[in-house]
């Protein structure tokens, strides 16, 4: 937990009142962004993302099922988040449980779409190997290892980058001519197929303290916030999912400055992102 | 012996961190403390410092993805582990009444994380300053078609012979920890533990490498 002083917090809202937060940093600026990509080999696709002192880990695994009754002509994509205890000794046995939980659905909210998969992120139909029998599993799993406020934002972007990363593999199927029988596939070692990330959003945190509110909170800032927004907006300034967290009521008026504000910034995150993702692919 | 990697201060809150590489083993050590007790019933002698010791392994961290339910039997036994290996080199007489946390999280295991882990606790500890009696490392050992392998990896660990992991204190030569599964004969059980504590010796030195390396960069920043 944050152990802050009056003084402390005191510093921290007036300086956030000013416009000049205790980083030396305006109220809607990131903070640097370092972006790795391919950091775990026995993933299909992973990243690394770090945003100050917080740093996550996002990979991507894709597995051969079988698609559900429901939606024969869909793959399936799962997303789960661990907060390993080196990032807090509170995150320690089950201590991390709540929070996990609650970072995971927000994702889920904002990338898979509704129920029926209409308005993933992902097209699910390009998942599918052979319709109603075999399909790609997509397992998307962040970890955060080090934690300084704003993880969901982190989170996000950190799959954004894994999935820009991610090969799956080409598969040929070999009809057999009995159709009740499983089809036998043959997995390439060699051909892979990239998927088009580039409606993947990215989250906007807006968190308010006072009157003000701030992008990118640290946890310090994060301890005096009265409630936040997060937004997820996508490239052509669509808005993807909404949460608001914090127990504080919000004026509706004043959510709707927040969600164009979020959505200004989130373009030019987005630019910094995908400049970012460049040079880490050129680097590898 | 595989390509080893290893990295100070990669956990910015913690007060010592480290990452460790072992081949394709890749692991990250945090340490917290000492600080006061936060669970006031687990404090068995108040003249020592209490350590405690946490083992995670990512979703991701294994070939097949597979989601196990938190503190399963293995990562206990490991936690057990890794906490007495440590316990036998920290001065917890010099830090009464405090608590001290380990907490190791595997990113990627392709075998030998036992000793990938202690020897990133070892690092993670010398950077949160905690006083040690020695440098403690650890390799594993196994034996093969007649022949001695040192620091199996995932693929000679599953090939079913004997694996024998074991734990030094570099400068004392005292033995810490010996773990030993499958049968072995008694005089190839000698060869194999040699050439166990040679890996550990040669990890020895390579922390100290990181470590003289670390402070020295440290030295350079405080001018």
């Amino acid at each position: 937990m944050v152990g802050l002083s009056e003084g402390e917090k005191h510093f921290i809202r007036g300086g956030i009142a000013q416009d000049l937060r205790a980083d030396g940093r305006r109220r809607l600026q990131f903070r640097s962004v370092s972006v790795e990509t391919g950091v775990i080999p026995q993933a299909n696709g992973s990243a690394r993302v770090r945003l100050g002192a917080t740093e996550v880990i996002a990979s991507v695994k894709a597995e051969l099922g079988k698609p559900s009754i429901l939606h024969p002509d869909k793959g399936k994509v799962s997303i789960f988040v661990d907060c390993s205890p080196t990032a807090a000794p509170m995150f320690e046995g089950r201590g991390s449980e709540e929070l996990s939980t609650e970072l995971s659905v927000a994702l889920q909210r904002c990338l898979l779409g509704g129920k029926s998969g209409a308005g993933a992120v992902i097209d699910l139909s390009s998942l599918i190997v052979v319709d109603g029998k075999v399909c790609w599993d997509l397992y998307i799993d962040g970890l955060v290892i080090s934690s300084d406020g704003n993880l969901l934002d982190a989170l996000a972007s950190a799959i954004k980058v894994a999935l820009s990363d991610t090969g799956i593999p080409k598969v040929n199927v070999s009809l057999s001519a009995a159709t009740d029988e499983e089809p036998e596939v043959d997995v390439s070692d060699e051909e892979f197929v990239q998927f088009d990330t580039s409606s993947v959003p990215v989250i906007v945190t807006l968190t308010k303290v006072g009157k003000d509110y701030i992008v990118d909170a640290t946890s310090e800032e994060e301890s005096q916030m009265s409630s936040a927004v997060s937004v997820s907006v996508n490239r052509h300034g669509k808005i993807c999912g909404l949460t608001k967290r914090g127990g504080a009521g919000l004026d509706p008026s004043v959510i709707f400055d927040m969600i164009s504000v979020a959505k200004h910034v989130s373009q030019q995150f987005l630019s910094l992102l995908d400049s970012e993702i460049a040079s880490a692919e050129a680097a590898e | 012996m595989r390509q080893l990697k290893g990295e100070i201060g990669v956990v910015a809150k913690a007060d010592g961190s480290a990452l460790f590489e072992m081949g394709n083993t890749r692991v990250i050590a945090a340490v917290y403390g000492p600080r006061e007790v936060q669970n006031k019933g687990q404090q068995v002698n108040s003249k020592e410092a209490l350590v405690r010791c946490e083992y995670r392994m990512a979703e991701f961290s294994t070939g097949d993805r597979r989601r196990k339910p938190k503190g399963d039997r293995r990562s206990t036994e490991i936690s057990l582990v890794i906490r007495q290996t440590m316990e036998a080199s920290i001065l917890t007489h010099l830090m009464p009444r405090s608590q001290i946390d380990i907490f190791v999280q595997v990113l990627q295991a392709d075998g030998g994380t036992r000793s990938a882990c202690i020897n990133a606790a070892t690092l993670a500890l010398a950077d949160a300053g905690i006083p040690m009696r020695d440098i403690v490392t650890s390799c594993s050992a196994g034996y093969l078609c007649s022949t001695p392998l040192l620091d199996l990896n995932y693929i000679e660990d599953s090939a079913g012979g004997p694996d024998v992991t074991v734990g030094i204190l570099a400068k004392m030569d005292k033995v810490t920890l010996l773990q030993m599964d499958a049968k072995l004969p008694m005089d190839t059980f000698e060869n194999v533990m040699e050439l166990a504590i040679e890996g550990c010796k040669a990890i020895a030195n390579y922390i100290r490498e990181v470590l003289l390396e670390n402070t020295k960069r440290l030295e350079c920043q405080r001018g």
